[in-house]
């Protein structure tokens, strides 16, 4: 008598052996680039490191110090601060313009699946090229949108040194940049909501809004929560839109934990304490991918 | 009775508005470019029409932007290379093994993926000093495989994945060994996942300016770091920033519009984002 599994499990036991060595340079060089640069991080966490002074590298008498100190630092609460506002108005206004975008790309036309890929263009732009074309839209005597506005009567003045103005203009610039993401996936999403209940809905008189509102939103919600978490993370890593546009200003207004590590460690020689910082920022990503992971396995097994 | 243009086009209203919106998006990306072309005196003026000149391009090169370009192009280039030689065997293990700890690994390559750069930079830093590979094409690419790696495993495996298994049963059957199998029949039928995986592992590499901000000074500074390098020494200089912009970003939109399929998995690794 034949087992199938007999024939089958020696061949795939054979087979993993093999497999793994595909997988060992792989992994040892993800471990000696992030595993270990990690867990030197945690290490540098622990010290009052500061490389002009090479004794204070390995100098773990007070290893909790940098922590404790962030909690009476005022400049790094404001940063905390400014990293919510942030990343809540990228979210909503990325979600917002994405979907928005995608429900009036949704028709096959021909002139809509030519759009499509018109609008993926501010994505793949280096953030840099986008830092600069913002940077110039933003100031006075050259920018048209300056130029319109002054035209129709409402001139304003610059934005981006204006305290009250300047992180909204950067959010401006990103959503700009970054609203492709959330449209490719609603686009993939609203793809995926079978035709039947829509169908139905119409037949029995439901509006356009009570459509989209009672049928497709409920089918896409899922994916709108993975594009929010992936528009989260990358919030959390906002640069060089901030380094090109305001610096972190004026003054410290636009100055996310990002910068400010930036800053402690890069400007001010401080990397103990912005390690310090860097591992909670580790943290916080580590917990949210985790959820992401939680959710599109939950869906569909994927990856995402 | 409706026109027969409106029976043409029942969806004209929203046509109508889609080309609008694409416009008014598409507005900033072809203002910088235009800018670009503007001598000096033409900068500060609103005429729409005016006199094209590649003076801001020829300024820049002679100067030394050609070099942090040709860094670019080699130290994006060598990145994506490695990535994938490394990568595309992982992905297909991945995709392929039984064994325990699979998942364990793509939560891992998730992470490093996420991770803020300036988690690793402050410690790459301070190694790099000790090694000699601050300011060095070297230590950029060493800097951008701890991105592109996971980049090219996440987006690899979902290709192997969707490739039948009973081909390669077949092959194993018939005595091939699992690499062999995996060489010359698995590999071939991925070809369009290999051509998007690596085109969109350069942009990510190529876009970078975080890494090449804080690892590079003279020597390797690459193009994205160099347009920086104006605003800083030559002070405003807009006709050649833009002029700068324009050829940093020509590549990226070449390449985009080659690999517009795959952009959808590929931009949700995030790997362009930044």
């Amino acid at each position: 008598m034949v087992y199938p599994g007999a024939v089958a499990q020696p061949w795939t036991e054979r087979r993993d052996r093999e497999l793994v060595w595909g997988l060992v340079p792989a992994l040892i060089m993800l471990a000696s680039l992030t595993a270990g640069p990690i867990a030197y991080l945690w290490l540098t966490s622990l010290t009052p490191l500061n490389l002009a002074q090479p004794a204070t590298q390995w100098n773990f008498d007070q290893p909790l110090a940098n922590y404790a100190s962030m909690f009476g630092d005022p400049r790094f609460a404001n940063s905390v601060v400014v990293q919510v506002k942030l990343s809540i108005a990228s979210v909503v206004l990325q979600l917002l313009c994405g979907l928005g975008v995608a429900l009036l790309l949704h028709p096959n036309t021909k002139i809509r699946t030519v759009a499509r890929s018109g609008m993926l263009v501010p994505m793949v732009l280096p953030p840099i090229v986008v830092g600069i074309t913002w940077l110039a839209l933003f100031t006075v005597d050259i920018s048209p949108i300056h130029r319109l506005f002054a035209w129709i009567g409402l001139p304003f003045g610059p934005l981006l040194t204006n305290p009250s103005t300047a992180l909204w203009a950067v959010v401006f610039a990103g959503t700009w940049q970054h609203f492709p993401f959330a449209m490719l996936m609603s686009l993939a999403a609203l793809q995926m909501v079978p035709e039947g209940p829509i169908e139905a809905a119409r037949i029995d008189g439901a509006s356009r809004f009570q459509v989209f509102w009672h049928v497709r939103l409920p089918f896409i919600a899922p994916t709108l929560v993975v594009a929010g978490l992936f528009i989260l993370i990358d919030s959390v890593k906002a640069f060089p839109l901030l380094y090109i546009m305001t610096d972190g200003g004026p003054g410290e207004v636009t100055e996310v934990t990002n910068y400010y590590v930036y800053r402690q460690v890069f400007t001010f020689s401080l990397w103990g304490y912005g390690s310090a910082i860097a591992v909670l920022m580790m943290i916080a990503v580590f917990l949210l991918s985790y959820l992401i992971d939680r959710i599109t396995r939950r869906n569909d097994g994927a990856w995402a | 009775m409706k026109p027969a243009w409106e029976t043409r086009f029942p969806n004209w209203r929203g046509d109508l508005f889609t080309l609008a919106l694409l416009v008014i998006v598409l507005f900033p990306f072809v203002w910088i470019i235009q800018l670009s072309f503007r001598a000096k005196a033409d900068i500060f003026d609103s005429a729409i029409l005016f006199a094209p000149t590649l003076e801001n391009y020829r300024a820049l090169w002679q100067g030394n932007f050609a070099l942090s370009f040709v860094n670019s192009i080699i130290s994006a280039t060598s990145a994506t290379a490695l990535a994938m030689i490394v990568g595309v065997p992982a992905a297909f293990a991945l995709s392929r093994a039984s064994f325990r700890g699979a998942h364990r690994i793509g939560l891992w390559i998730l992470v490093t993926r996420m991770a803020p750069p300036v988690a690793f930079t402050i410690p790459l830093f301070i190694v790099f000093r000790y090694l000699e590979l601050h300011d060095t094409r070297t230590g950029l690419v060493i800097i951008y495989l701890t991105f592109s790696l996971a980049f090219v495993i996440w987006m690899m495996k979902p290709f192997f994945d969707a490739v039948p298994r009973e081909l390669e049963e077949a092959a194993a059957i018939d005595g091939c060994g699992t690499w062999k199998t995996f060489l010359t029949i698995t590999l071939p039928l991925t070809g369009p996942g290999l051509a998007a995986t690596a085109v969109l592992c350069f942009i990510g590499a190529w876009n970078d300016f975080f890494f090449a901000l804080i690892l590079t000074r003279t020597h390797a500074s690459t193009a994205p770091v160099a347009i920086v390098g104006f605003m800083q020494y030559v002070g405003w200089e807009w006709g050649r920033m833009a002029a700068a912009g324009t050829l940093v970003m020509m590549p990226v939109v070449l390449f985009s519009i080659v690999v517009r399929k795959y952009l959808v998995h590929g931009l949700a690794a995030g790997s362009i984002k930044g």
